[in-house]
């Protein structure tokens, strides 16, 4: 996904003279050809992440498009302040590339992990948030990010994630319909996709067919298609590589209480612990509660009425997990 | 106008007005204005400085001034670039518009545009670390279009600079970082003007401008409070008749 995004801006750079690419000292090897092609174009500004941000601030504010390239935690966590002042308080369009969503870099420990970006990404007015769930949502983002007037947060995973979408092009601000349904629908968003589908096999072979939607604009949602494609659902299950308490979730439980639309919310994310267990992706989302399978059994749970307390079981599950 | 709001920062404005000054009256280059050069007051606190500076230097009407800091008002305490025109960027959090301005710097020069930054912090604010990372960046980028100003009225919101960190010898922190440095009476508009016009030879430059907090009204001069304390209408008149 990342490559795909990049590639969207290196080709972009063709035919853009106000693109400007920097770096934090992150993406050995992402630039190389790049570089090659425009040396003028790149700049890696090091390991001053509050320099950065402030640094694109003014080059936006001198005309010129900056990308910021870094990883998410010193990108969203350490410029902050920066992000709040700078960026979005002005109004300014410049494009933060935030790599490795969620869990994506497990098992190289919690400073790593981005669980509560999209928490952060929520304080900021004027912040678009876009977390693609595969290339063609990423080659997308990029697309939108650079035409957008106002600041865009683009939240990626690592590389070589597969592709899910059948068709090219569609609108990144509205939420997919990836797989028909009608009962439950599955809402996710980014690095989640894997285990969303492969949940989705699962079910198709026992012959229930949830509806698969991904919402890559997290930030601000559209309410109308939201309440217009989610008609006559029965239960959203939403799905995210994320803390369970700050997401997407935590968006649409607040849609919920706004908006009163007839389907029942459950959530499913990370649980608000820090984590200190050494796992990969996978075993990271076994451990938190969202593998395929936690997925799968979440839904069928919910088909025919059956009422199983969803919410509370994945927590005492992942209380059970977590040593709480 | 600091009586009529009642806000804190009239020492920390004192001290920095002769740069404005001089600034604005004898070394920015604003017409055309898109081709201007570009002032950055980095200390955001010093606002009302900036305020009248553009005001007398016709950005808006002085009745412009008098919602400063009100209710239903017109400026803010700390810079918002959609409130006045003149203010180039929002500022008021420490350590934010030194770097905005480096990278209008790098940015003007990719234009070959001619048009220069200038960027005034403070003492205080240089203890910030983003200061410092840019401090890093801006001799490798040749910004020689770049010149900061540290207004060292040698006081900061709760003592003095060099009690609080290890913040002196402060021109040669920056010459070992590989600015061009300059050291001068931030009060006498010749000096400043002299420093700011003299070529940075290929470097981005750094004036160290060795200010008085309250300068000009004898009850503040150099005195901690006045970075906090609020003008009464006796403070005023006192004031005024000494600035007179």
């Amino acid at each position: 996904m990342r490559n795909a995004f990049m590639q969207a801006i290196f080709d972009a750079c063709e035919r853009r003279e106000d693109l400007m690419i920097l770096s934090g000292d992150a993406g050995l090897g992402v630039f190389d050809d790049f570089q090659k092609r425009h040396p003028d174009r790149f700049l890696n500004l090091g390991v001053a992440e509050q320099n950065m941000v402030s640094f694109a601030a003014g080059l936006s504010l001198a005309g010129f498009k900056p990308i910021l390239y870094n990883i998410i935690p010193v990108l969203m966590y350490r410029g902050y302040e920066q992000i709040r002042n700078d960026i979005c308080y002005q109004k300014l369009p410049v494009i933060l590339a935030g790599i490795g969503s969620g869990l994506t870099y497990a098992p190289q420990g919690m400073t790593h992990y981005s669980l509560e970006d999209i928490g952060l990404g929520q304080t900021l007015p004027n912040l678009t948030i876009l977390s693609p769930m595969d290339p063609l949502e990423a080659k997308m983002s990029a697309g939108y990010a650079m035409e957008a007037g106002t600041p865009v947060y683009v939240r990626l995973p690592k590389r070589g994630e597969p592709t899910f979408h059948e068709r090219d092009f569609f609108d990144i601000s509205k939420p997919q319909i990836l797989r028909p349904g009608s009962e439950i629908a599955i809402l996710f968003h980014g690095s989640i996709a894997e285990e969303v589908f492969r949940a989705h096999e699962e079910l198709v072979r026992a012959g229930i067919h949830p509806m698969i939607i991904s919402l890559p604009m997290v930030q601000p949602l559209d309410p109308e298609t939201l309440l217009e494609i989610l008609q006559g659902v029965k239960t959203v299950i939403c799905v995210e590589e994320h803390y369970e308490n700050c997401g997407l979730g935590n968006i649409l439980a607040r849609f919920h209480a706004k908006y009163e639309p007839g389907w029942r919310l459950e959530t499913m994310g990370v649980p608000h612990r820090f984590i200190h267990e050494v796992l990969d992706t996978r075993g990271m989302r076994e451990y938190c509660g969202l593998s395929s399978s936690h997925i799968s059994a979440a839904v069928r749970s919910r088909v025919g009425g059956k009422r199983l307390p969803l919410r509370l079981e994945n927590r005492l599950q992942a209380q059970e997990n977590m040593g709480g | 106008m600091a009586e009529r709001s009642g806000s804190p920062h009239v020492g920390s404005c004192l001290s920095c007005v002769d740069i404005l000054v001089s600034l604005y009256f004898g070394i920015l280059r604003l017409d055309p204005w898109s081709q201007r050069d570009v002032f950055i007051l980095s200390k955001g606190h010093a606002a009302m400085a900036l305020y009248s500076t553009l005001a007398l230097k016709g950005f808006f009407q002085a009745d412009f001034l008098k919602g400063y800091y009100q209710n239903k008002g017109t400026l803010p305490a700390h810079l918002d670039r959609f409130t006045g025109r003149g203010v180039e960027v929002s500022a008021g959090s420490l350590g934010h518009g030194f770097n905005m301005g480096l990278g209008m710097a790098y940015g003007f020069k990719k234009k070959k545009s001619g048009r220069r930054v200038f960027a005034l912090i403070g003492d205080g604010e240089s203890q910030e670390g983003s200061i410092w990372e840019g401090a890093l960046f801006a001799p490798k980028m040749g910004l020689d279009n770049f010149t900061g100003i540290i207004d060292c009225n040698n006081l900061q919101g709760y003592g003095r600079p060099k009690e609080v960190c290890a913040y002196e010898p402060i021109r040669e922190k920056w010459q070992a970082f590989g600015w061009k440095t300059l050291e001068v009476d931030g009060h006498s508009h010749t000096d400043l003007i002299a420093a700011l016009k003299e070529g940075n030879q290929g470097k981005p430059k750094m004036i160290i401008a060795r200010t008085v907090k309250g300068k000009g009204v004898s009850f503040m001069e150099d005195q901690l409070i006045w970075h906090y304390y609020l003008v009464t209408e006796e403070h005023r008149s006192r004031a005024l008749n000494e600035l007179q």
